[in-house]
C-alpha cells in the first residue's frame, strides 16, 4: 500500500516539478502587442503582419533579411532575420517571428508564415470586384 | 445529396443501436437483436458512404466540394484513391469507416463471451454516433456541393469552351495583384448553368489537387494505419465502462487484453510510419520534431503501453486469487484515458487551436466544430471517469494494495507511472499554445532522457524480480551476470562512441541492461512456447529503437554548405560536388545532383526542389544515402543561379516617397515613370521605371532607373554615377503598386568584377548514425505486440 503511493507519488512530484521548472525556463509566449515586445525585451513569438509599404532588404551575400512588421494596433517594428526570405513570405496572411527586441530592432531566429491553406477563402477580399 | 442521406440514416441506425443495446443490457432481451441489426445496418451504410466518396473521387465529380478541393485529374490512381483522406471531412470518414469495421469484429467477439455484447456495444455505438454526427450535414460533411457556399475557382479548372458564354461573364473576377482570373461559383451561377443545359460537372473540369507534400507513397498507408490504431483504441474504453456497468472486474481484463495490445501495436506502427515519412520525404531533417500532430498520437500510445503493464499485474493477481486484482482503478483510468486522449488529439489537430504552432497546415473549421469536438472529448471523459467515480468505493474496498518493495508488481506500477509522466509532459507541451505559450524541442528532449533511463532500468529490473516478493540476495545473484554484461557493453559503447555526457552514459547502460535481460529470457524460452515471447520481443525492439535514437540524434553531425557548381567540398570525409540540375517527373520537379566520393566509393545523390503549382511554394525533398551503420542525409535549402548577385549589393524594395541609404548616399524614390499605356497594351516597345534623387557629399543627382521592353526582351538599364561611386539598377517594378526593387552597388567594388555568375546549391548535410535501428526497432516491437495478441486472444476465451 505504502510503497505504491510512495513510488508513484515521488515520481509524479519529481517529474511534474521538473516539468514546471523547465516550462518556465523554455516556454515562449505569443505576443501580438508590439509595444510590449519592444518594452519587455525578452524572447517571444511576435505575431503580426508584414508592412508591405515599407522597404525591405534581402542581403543575399550576408543572408540577412530585414523588413517591417506591424500588429493589429498599428505598432510597427523592424525585424532582422539571419537567413533567407521564406518562400511563401509574400503571400503570407500573418507572420510569427521568434526572437527578441534588441538594439532597436527585433532579432528573429525563426519566421513562420501563416498562409491561407485554402486560398479561396481568404482571397475573397483580395479579389477586386473589377468585372472583366 | 445521396451521400448525406446515407450518412444521416447511418447516424439514425447508430443511435437506434445504442438505445437498443442499452435496453438489452437493462434486461430487455428482444432489444438485443434489434441493436445488433441496427449496428449492422449502420456499418453497411457507412461502407456505402465511403464507397460513394471513393467513387466520386475516382470519377472526378468536381461538383462535390471535397472532390474539387482535394483531388485533380493529374493525380495517379493510387494517390487519387488516397485523396479520400486528404482533407478533414475525408479523414473523419476514414476514421468512421475503420471504426465501423472494428465494431463488426468487436460485436462478433463480444457475442461469444457471455453477456458482454450489450454493454460493450452500447458504449461503442456512442462513439460511432459521435463520429457520424461529425460527418453529418451539420458539421464536416464530405458530400457538400461545390456551390453550397460561394467559392472562387481559378480559371484553370473551368472548361475553356464554356467560359466565354455571355452569362458566365457576370461571375468572372480578376485579382489585380496576382493577375489571376476566378469564377465565383454560387447558386446564381449554378441556376444560370442549369438554365442553359450545362451541368456543374461539365463546367468545372479539374480540381485543385492534393498538397504536394501528400502526393507520395506514404500517404497511401500511413493515415489508414494510424486511424486503425485510433479506431481500435475505442475498444479498451468500451470494455472498461462495460466492466463498471456490471461492477464485475474479473473478465474484462483478459477480454480487453488482446484489443489493447493490438491497438497499441497498430498505433505504434502508424506513428513510426509517420516518422519515417517525415524523415524520407518532408525534409524536416529527422523523424521526430515534437510537432503537435506527432505528439498527439504519441500521448495515447504511451498511456496504452502503461496500461498494458498494469493490466498484466491485475491479471496475474486475479489468477493468484486476489479478488478483482491489483491496480483495478489505475487500469480503468488508463483504459478510459487512452480513448479520451485520442479524441483530444483530434480536437487539438482539427479544431484550429494550434494554428500558429504547427508546420502541418490547419484549416480553422469554425467555432461550431470547435465546440462539437469539446463536447465529444467532454462526453467521453465524463462517461469514463463518471462511472469510475460511481464505482470508486466498491473498487477501493475490494482491491488489495500491498506490494513488496522488491516485487514485480511495484516496479511495473512505477514504470507505468513514469510512462504516464511522459504522456503528461507531452500533453502539457502540446496543449500550451491554447494558453498562448509554446515550448521548444529542448523542453521535451531534456525531460525524456531521465524518463528513458528510469523506464529501461525498470524494464530490466522488473523481469529479474519475482511476482509478490523477492529476497534481496536472490535478486543480487540473479542480476549480477546481466549487470556485469551490460556494464561491459556500455563501456565499449562509451569508448567506441566517444560519449562524455553522464546522462547519456546512464541511458546507454539502462538500455543495454534491458536488452540483455530480455535477450536472456527470450533465448531461454525460444525452444519452449513461442507464444510467450511477445513481451520480450517487444522490449528488445524498443531497446534497439532507443539505441538508434541515441546514435542518430546525439551523435549525428550536420553542416550547412554552399556548393558552387564544379567545385568539390569536403564534409564528414566525403568530397561533395554539385554537378548541375535536371528536370524529372515530366519537368515538374528538379533533381540537384551531388557527386559524393570517399576513397573508392563514389555515388550521386539528388535532393529535389520544385515550385508547386498547388500553393506556389518551393517544395524540397531530401536525398538519403543509406549505409549499414549510418545514413547520409542531404536537405536542399536553396539554389542560386548566380544571375541575381551580379550587382553585388542588396536589393532594396522602395515605394514612391521612400528613402534609403547606401554607401553614404541618400537615395529617394521621387516618382514613378509610367509606361505609355497605349503602346504597352498594343504589345509594342515601352519603358517604365523610377525617378530617383541621389544626395551624396552635398551633390544632388537626378537618376532614372528604367526597365525597357524591346520586342520580347526585357532589359533593366544600369546607371553609373562615377562621382558618387554608385551603380543603380532596377531589378523589379510593379506598375500597379509602383513598388520598385533596386540594386545598389559601388562601382569600384571588387564584387562587380566577378565575370561569370556562380551557380550555388545550398544544402544541409548531416549524418544519421544507426538510424536504421530506429525503424527496425519499432518493427520488432510491433511484431512482439502481435505475438502477445495471439497469446492473449486464446486466453480471453478461457
Amino acid at each position: 500500500m505504502k510503497n505504491k503511493y510512495l513510488f508513484g507519488g515521488l515520481i509524479i512530484v519529481i517529474f511534474l516539478g521538473f516539468m514546471a521548472y523547465l516550462f518556465t525556463q523554455s516556454n515562449i509566449k505569443y505576443e501580438s502587442d508590439f509595444a510590449k515586445v519592444m518594452k519587455e525585451q525578452k524572447v517571444v513569438k511576435a505575431t503580426g503582419s508584414w508592412v508591405k509599404d515599407k522597404s525591405y532588404v534581402m542581403d543575399i551575400q550576408n543572408r540577412v533579411f530585414s523588413f517591417y512588421m506591424e500588429d493589429a494596433d498599428g505598432h510597427q517594428m523592424k525585424v532582422v532575420y539571419n537567413g533567407s526570405m521564406p518562400n511563401n513570405f509574400a503571400s503570407a496572411q500573418s507572420i510569427v517571428v521568434t526572437g527578441e527586441y534588441k538594439d532597436g530592432c527585433f532579432q528573429a531566429t525563426n519566421i513562420l508564415t501563416k498562409c491561407p491553406s485554402k486560398y479561396e477563402g481568404q482571397n475573397v477580399q483580395a479579389v477586386k470586384t473589377s468585372n472583366l | 445529396m445521396i451521400g448525406s442521406i446515407i450518412l444521416t440514416l447511418a447516424l439514425a441506425s447508430s443511435i437506434i443501436a445504442m438505445v437498443m443495446y442499452y435496453l438489452g443490457y437493462r434486461g430487455y432481451n428482444n432489444a438485443l437483436n434489434i441493436g445488433r441489426l441496427a449496428y449492422h445496418v449502420m456499418a453497411m451504410l457507412v461502407f456505402l458512404a465511403a464507397a460513394l466518396l471513393e467513387y466520386l473521387l475516382i470519377t472526378h465529380q468536381y461538383s462535390y466540394r471535397y472532390v474539387f478541393e482535394y483531388s485533380s485529374n493529374e493525380l495517379k490512381s493510387g494517390i487519387l484513391m488516397a485523396s479520400f483522406w486528404g482533407g478533414q471531412e475525408g479523414s473523419f470518414m476514414l476514421w468512421l469507416f475503420l471504426t465501423s469495421i472494428v465494431g463488426l469484429i468487436l460485436q462478433n467477439y463480444a457475442s461469444k463471451r457471455g453477456d458482454l455484447e450489450p454493454r460493450v456495444m452500447s458504449v461503442f455505438t456512442l462513439a460511432t454516433s459521435f463520429i457520424l454526427l461529425m460527418v453529418s450535414p451539420m458539421f464536416k460533411n464530405p458530400f457538400v456541393y461545390l456551390w453550397a457556399e460561394p467559392i472562387f475557382i481559378g480559371i484553370k479548372s473551368i472548361n475553356p469552351n464554356l467560359v466565354h458564354l455571355p452569362f458566365v461573364q457576370n461571375f468572372l473576377f480578376a485579382d489585380a495583384s496576382s493577375n489571376q482570373q476566378f469564377v465565383k461559383m454560387s447558386t446564381g451561377l449554378v441556376s444560370a448553368l442549369t438554365a442553359n443545359g450545362i451541368s456543374v460537372g461539365q463546367f468545372v473540369i479539374n480540381g485543385r489537387g492534393l498538397n504536394p507534400q501528400l502526393t507520395n507513397f506514404w500517404m497511401q498507408i500511413h493515415p489508414p494505419i494510424l486511424f486503425s490504431g485510433f479506431s481500435m483504441s475505442t475498444v479498451p474504453f468500451c470494455f472498461a465502462v462495460a466492466a463498471m456497468m456490471k461492477n464485475d472486474y474479473k473478465d474484462w481484463v483478459k477480454q480487453s487484453f488482446p484489443w489493447l495490445l493490438a491497438a497499441a501495436g497498430i498505433l505504434g506502427l502508424g506513428i513510426m510510419l509517420g516518422g519515417y515519412w517525415a524523415y524520407e520525404m518532408l525534409g524536416w531533417g529527422g523523424y521526430w520534431a515534437w510537432d503537435p500532430v506527432e505528439n498527439s498520437s504519441l500521448i495515447p500510445w504511451l498511456v496504452a503501453v502503461a496500461g498494458i503493464h498494469t493490466l498484466l499485474v491485475q491479471k496475474k493477481s486475479q489468477a493468484k486469487g486476489d479478488g478483482i486484482g491489483k491496480f483495478a482503478k489505475t487500469n480503468l483510468i488508463l483504459m478510459s484515458m487512452m480513448y479520451v486522449l485520442v479524441i483530444y488529439s483530434t480536437f487539438l489537430t482539427r479544431s484550429g487551436v494550434l494554428g500558429d504552432a504547427s508546420v502541418h497546415s490547419f484549416v480553422n473549421p469554425g467555432t461550431i466544430v470547435y465546440l462539437f469536438l469539446m463536447i465529444f472529448v467532454g462526453t467521453f471523459l465524463l462517461v469514463g471517469l463518471g462511472t469510475l467515480a460511481y464505482r470508486w468505493r466498491y473498487l477501493t474496498l475490494h482491491t488489495k494494495t500491498d506490494e513488496g518493495l522488491l516485487s514485480r508488481e511495484l516496479s511495473l506500477f512505477t514504470a507505468s507511472i513514469v510512462l504516464c509522466a511522459s504522456a503528461t509532459i507531452i500533453l502539457v507541451g502540446t496543449s500550451a499554445p491554447i494558453f498562448g505559450h509554446s515550448v521548444n524541442a529542448k523542453f521535451y528532449n531534456s525531460m525524456h532522457i531521465p524518463i528513458a533511463i528510469i523506464i529501461f532500468f525498470l524494464n530490466g529490473l522488473s523481469l529479474l524480480l519475482k511476482w509478490k516478493d523477492t529476497k534481496s540476495h536472490d535478486l543480487l545473484k540473479k542480476s549480477l551476470p546481466s549487470i556485469a554484461a551490460s556494464i561491459v557493453l556500455t563501456i565499449l559503447i562509451i569508448l567506441f562512441g566517444g560519449i562524455s555526457d553522464i546522462l547519456v552514459m546512464l541511458l546507454v547502460f539502462s538500455v543495454t541492461f534491458s536488452l540483455i535481460v530480455n535477450l536472456e529470457i527470450a533465448i531461454k524460452i525460444i525452444r519452449g512456447n513461442k507464444k510467450m515471447l511477445g513481451a520480450y520481443v517487444a522490449h528488445i525492439g524498443i531497446a534497439i529503437f532507443l539505441l538508434g535514437v541515441i546514435g542518430s540524434s546525439i551523435y549525428g553531425r550536420e553542416k550547412e554548405l554552399d556548393l558552387v557548381k564544379g567545385q568539390p567540398q569536403e564534409v564528414f570525409g566525403y568530397k561533395l560536388m554539385f554537378t548541375g540540375y535536371e528536370p524529372i517527373d515530366n519537368n515538374s520537379k528538379y533533381a540537384f545532383n551531388i557527386k559524393c566520393v570517399k576513397g573508392d566509393n563514389a555515388f550521386t545523390v539528388s535532393p529535389i526542389m520544385y515550385i508547386a503549382d498547388f500553393n506556389n511554394s518551393l517544395m524540397r525533398e531530401p536525398a538519403i544515402y543509406s549505409m549499414a551503420t549510418k545514413d547520409l542525409y542531404f536537405s536542399p535549402l536553396g539554389y542560386d543561379d548566380g544571375s541575381q548577385t551580379e550587382g553585388g549589393g542588396p536589393a532594396v524594395s522602395l515605394s514612391v516617397g521612400n528613402t534609403t541609404n547606401f554607401g553614404g548616399a541618400k537615395i529617394t524614390y521621387q516618382k514613378f515613370i509610367p509606361p505609355d499605356v497605349n503602346t504597352m497594351m498594343g504589345g509594342g516597345n515601352f519603358q517604365l521605371g523610377a525617378q530617383l534623387v541621389v544626395d551624396k557629399d552635398g551633390k544632388t543627382y537626378n537618376v532614372q532607373a528604367l526597365m525597357k521592353k524591346n520586342g520580347r526582351q526585357i532589359e533593366f538599364v544600369p546607371v553609373e554615377l562615377k562621382d558618387a561611386n554608385l551603380r543603380i539598377q532596377l531589378q523589379k517594378m510593379d506598375p500597379n503598386t509602383q513598388k520598385a526593387e533596386i540594386v545598389f552597388s559601388k562601382i569600384n567594388d571588387d564584387n562587380t568584377a566577378t565575370a561569370k555568375p556562380k551557380e550555388v546549391l545550398t544544402i544541409q548535410a548531416s549524418t544519421k548514425p544507426f538510424v536504421n535501428l530506429v525503424w527496425t526497432g519499432v518493427l520488432i516491437m510491433v511484431f512482439g505486440f502481435f505475438i502477445s495478441v495471439s497469446r492473449r486472444l486464446k486466453e480471453s476465451l478461457s
